[in-house]
């Protein structure tokens, strides 16, 4: 029992910060029909603006973490939907999901040259210690990790349903036509859900890069993850993002400690073949879909 | 109250309106005609900001308002009821409400004139807190015009009221629009159910082919064999 609660925060706490970037790729899809696969390598990217704010300028690591996420809202944010989303989607999705595969290969590819291949060590945010619970022995850097997903996406949650423009934004994402007659300014709202996204990504970056290091090639498998974890949740729902990203969290570690960590990696992927045949629209997703 | 002089618009180089040109005066009803295809729904998108105007003018008041943002529109006291459905799905009843006056600098003001609606259409009392897509047809539809009066406009532009209701309700619809009409609001509307829609209009206006072919009082084009054949599916051209 011990080791099941071990096992089952530790999913929890990996799976909250898979539910960041999952979220991210929810609503930027909500709002700009835009389907990102370059989400992988947007949290990977800003552990690097952390690591070029601290040892190149100096900073102490609260300031360059500042920093970094400034750096990920303007470069993944603002720059991406203004030179990269903008100019693809008037030609249709498939050439701006083509677009996005190739800002995916760019930014691993510049990374891996600006930086190196190797796995930069990376500086943790919360103690590296553990404690006790009901028995189990239970990492604070989890709890800690858990928590702050957690507050992040409650203060988003809160934020999209308790503001005008967090109710604007909702707007612009169900009935784009709607939300411009009666005057929102959809653009800006479009332009924040960037933001958001691009915020979302860079703080999953500084929580899980304290475990799987700075590397160049981290987006690949949180890309995969992230983009699983919104389909497996409905990708037309915030709160489908999170389950999914908790499941996988969760039955990842589960599988490598009770069957085994071979075949960890093809969970996700079964998840998905499940939910593709059986529940099309996602555990939580709603079949309607996006009315434009 | 509002003077369309030839308008000519459409969708990038595809031209829908070919010389549009009416007047309404304020505190009227007057009801858009016409075959599909006529240009009836383009021409509120024409004034609402939403269609490229290729030349003509809009005057609004004697204000030139042609090419101007719907944000505009709504300041200048313009709202626009489009066709079909245009709740926002998720969000509740009374935040829809809210969306209608969100360009309103002043939200105390806005949140006194969401219980001002609420009483004209109790209804959305009851169900504030639902859903909008948990409405049936009908009390959307409501809740639409409900969300057009939040802003106290001059004009309204409403397309196809009556789509998907049933003939009560439309009848209701129709009531809660004269009663505007009697409180000083001037309405547009385009109304495929034209009999019933210029019996209690004031005014009508025929457009074929993205043209004013006919533009006079309600009942007299009631009267107007050649708006008959129109509905029974000819051209106001034709002999037969």
């Amino acid at each position: 029992m011990a080791q099941f609660l071990q096992v089952l925060l530790s999913g929890l706490s990996t799976g909250s910060i898979y539910a960041l970037a999952a979220i991210g790729f929810t609503l930027v899809w909500q709002a700009a029909q835009t389907v990102n696969f370059a989400q992988g390598e947007f949290v990977m990217l800003p552990a690097f603006f952390v690591l070029i704010g601290v040892h190149w300028l100096g900073m102490p690591l609260w300031l360059a973490l500042i920093f970094g996420l400034i750096l990920s809202m303007i470069v993944l944010g603002l720059l991406f939907k203004v030179l990269i989303v903008e100019p693809m989607l008037p030609n249709g999705g498939l050439p701006l999901i083509i677009a996005t595969m190739a800002l995916s290969i760019l930014l691993k590819e510049g990374t891996k040259q600006f930086y190196g291949a190797e796995a930069q060590p990376y500086p943790g945010l919360f103690p590296q210690a553990t404690m006790t619970l009901g028995g189990a022995v239970i990492s604070v850097q989890d709890v800690m990790n858990l928590l702050v997903s957690l507050a992040i996406v409650v203060g988003l949650t809160l934020f999209l349903n308790r503001t005008r423009t967090g109710r604007c934004m909702q707007a612009t994402a169900q009935s784009p036509a709607v939300a411009e007659i009666l005057g929102v300014n959809t653009r800006r709202m479009v332009l924040y859900a960037f933001l958001i996204n691009a915020a979302l990504a860079a703080l999953a970056s500084f929580l899980i890069s304290p475990i799987y290091l700075a590397k160049f090639s981290n987006g690949e498998n949180l890309g995969l993850i992230a983009f699983i974890a919104a389909i497996i949740g409905g990708f037309n729902q915030i709160r489908g993002a999170i389950a999914g990203g908790l499941l996988i969290g969760v039955l990842d570690n589960l599988t490598a400690t009770y069957i085994t960590a071979e075949y960890r990696a093809a969970i996700p992927l079964i998840l998905l073949i499940a939910v593709i045949l059986w529940k099309p629209e996602g555990l939580l997703g709603t079949s309607e879909g996006r009315n434009v | 109250m509002l003077e369309l002089k030839d308008i000519h618009g459409g969708y990038g180089k595809i031209t829908i309106l070919n010389g549009v040109s009416f007047t309404i005066p304020r505190a009227s009803i007057t009801t858009v005609i016409g075959p599909n295809g006529a240009g009836k729904s383009t021409v509120f998108k024409a004034i609402f900001g939403l269609l490229n105007i290729h030349s003509g003018q809009i005057l609004l008041d004697g204000t030139d308002i042609t090419r101007e943002s719907p944000r505009q529109m709504i300041g200048h006291g313009v709202t626009y009821v489009p066709q079909g459905r245009n709740v926002v799905p998720q969000l509740s009843v009374y935040h829809n409400l809210e969306l209608g006056g969100i360009t309103a600098p002043d939200q105390a003001q806005v949140r006194r004139r969401i219980e001002t609606v609420m009483e004209q259409f109790p209804i959305l009392r009851t169900f504030r807190d639902r859903k909008a897509i948990e409405l049936s047809g009908g009390q959307q539809k409501q809740l639409e015009v409900a969300r057009a009066l939040l802003l106290d406009p001059k004009l309204i532009l409403i397309d196809e009221p009556s789509i998907g209701l049933s003939p009560n309700l439309v009848q209701e619809v129709f009531r809660t629009l004269q009663s505007l009409r009697d409180q000083g609001v001037t309405i547009l509307m385009v109304e495929q159910n034209a009999k019933a829609a210029l019996a209690m209009s004031d005014y009508g206006l025929v457009l074929e082919l993205g043209q004013t072919r006919m533009h006079d009082r309600a009942a007299t084009l009631l009267a107007d064999p050649r708006v008959g054949r129109l509905f029974l599916g000819g051209q106001i051209g034709d002999e037969g």
